[in-house]
C-alpha cells in the first residue's frame, strides 16, 4: 500500500477515567496531586483533576504505532500540550500523513476534546522498511 | 530584586550541567503495568517498550524543587522523543539529564517560567537508545 500526503490515520478514541489517572500515576511514578486530588487541583486554579500530558502522549503514541504496525520504525515523536483535559470525557486521537520523502514519512497527530479543541498537537517521523 | 528574578538566575546557572545519572532495568511486570495504565493492548509491548515508556523507567526530575518558589503549579509544555534502538525487557538503561534552557515569558495571564530538560538514555552495551527533550512550565 502506497502512503501519500493527506492519508488519514484511523482514529483512536480513549475514555480516560479518574481510576486510569491513578493507575497511570503509579505506573509512571508521577505523583503530582493535580492528577488525583480534586481539592489540590482546584487550589492551583484547575477545574479539577486533569489528565497527565504524558498519558495523552501515550494515547497518540498508540495511534501512531497501531497505524505503523511492523511496516516501519518510529524515529521521532513530539507532542505539545495546549490545553487541559479532564477524566470522564472521551479523548479523540487523530492524524494524517504530512510528508513523504522516500522511506521517510512524517505524520501530524493531535488529540481532541469532545468540542473539537486540539488540546494536544504533535508530529512523528517514521522510516518505512523494505 | 524579586524572588522570581533570583529563581530564574539560580536556575539559569544550572544550564548545561549534567544531573547525576539514574539507572534502571526494564522489568516485564513494570512494562505490563504501564501498558495497562495507558490502555494499549498491543501484544508487542509484552517485550518491547512503547513510545513513552522511558519516562516511567527512570524518574527524570522534571520538577526542580527550587523552581517551586516560582508561581503556583507545574504544567507539562511538551515532550520530544528521539528513538535510536528499541528498548526491550531486560535492558539496563542509564539516563543522564541536564537543564538545556531556562527562560521567562509574560503572557495575558501573567508570567510563566519555562525549563527545558534533555535526557539521554544509554543501554547496557553503552549505546544510546533514545533522547528526550521536555518542557516544564511553572505558572
Amino acid at each position: 500500500m502506497t502512503i501519500k500526503v493527506g492519508d488519514e490515520i484511523p482514529e483512536l478514541v480513549k475514555h480516560p477515567t479518574t481510576r486510569q489517572l491513578v493507575q497511570y500515576a503509579g505506573a509512571q511514578g508521577d505523583f503530582y496531586e493535580i492528577h488525583y486530588d480534586q481539592t489540590y487541583a482546584q487550589s492551583v486554579a484547575l477545574p479539577g483533576v486533569i489528565l497527565h500530558g504524558l498519558l495523552k502522549a501515550a494515547f497518540l503514541g498508540q495511534l501512531v504505532t497501531d497505524w505503523l504496525g511492523d511496516r516501519g520504525t518510529l524515529k521521532t515523536f513530539e507532542v505539545s500540550y495546549r490545553g487541559i483535559d479532564v477524566p470522564g470525557r472521551p479523548y479523540l486521537c487523530r492524524g494524517r500523513v504530512s510528508k513523504v520523502e522516500g522511506a521517510q514519512v512524517e505524520l501530524e497527530v493531535w488529540g481532541e476534546d469532545p468540542e473539537g479543541h486540539r488540546t494536544t498537537v504533535g508530529s512523528a517521523t517514521v522510516e518505512m522498511s523494505g | 530584586m524579586s524572588t522570581a528574578t533570583s529563581v530564574v538566575e539560580r536556575l539559569r546557572a544550572r544550564i548545561g550541567k549534567p544531573a547525576p545519572s539514574a539507572e534502571a532495568t526494564v522489568e516485564a511486570g513494570h512494562l505490563k503495568r504501564f501498558v495497562e495504565a495507558i490502555g494499549d493492548p498491543n501484544p508487542r509491548w509484552t517485550n518491547e517498550a512503547p513510545p513513552t515508556f522511558l519516562v516511567a523507567l527512570v524518574p527524570v526530575s522534571m520538577h526542580l524543587a527550587e523552581a517551586e518558589e516560582y508561581g503556583k503549579g507545574w504544567l507539562n509544555g511538551g515532550n520530544r522523543f528521539e528513538y535510536v534502538e528499541p528498548v526491550k525487557v531486560g535492558d539496563r538503561i542509564t539516563a543522564t539529564g541536564r537543564v538545556a534552557d531556562v527562560y521567562e515569558k509574560t503572557g495575558a495571564s501573567g508570567s510563566l517560567l519555562f525549563i527545558i530538560f534533555e535526557t539521554e538514555y544509554v543501554n547496557q552495551d553503552g549505546r544510546t537508545v533514545a533522547r528526550l527533550r521536555g518542557t516544564a512550565i511553572r505558572r
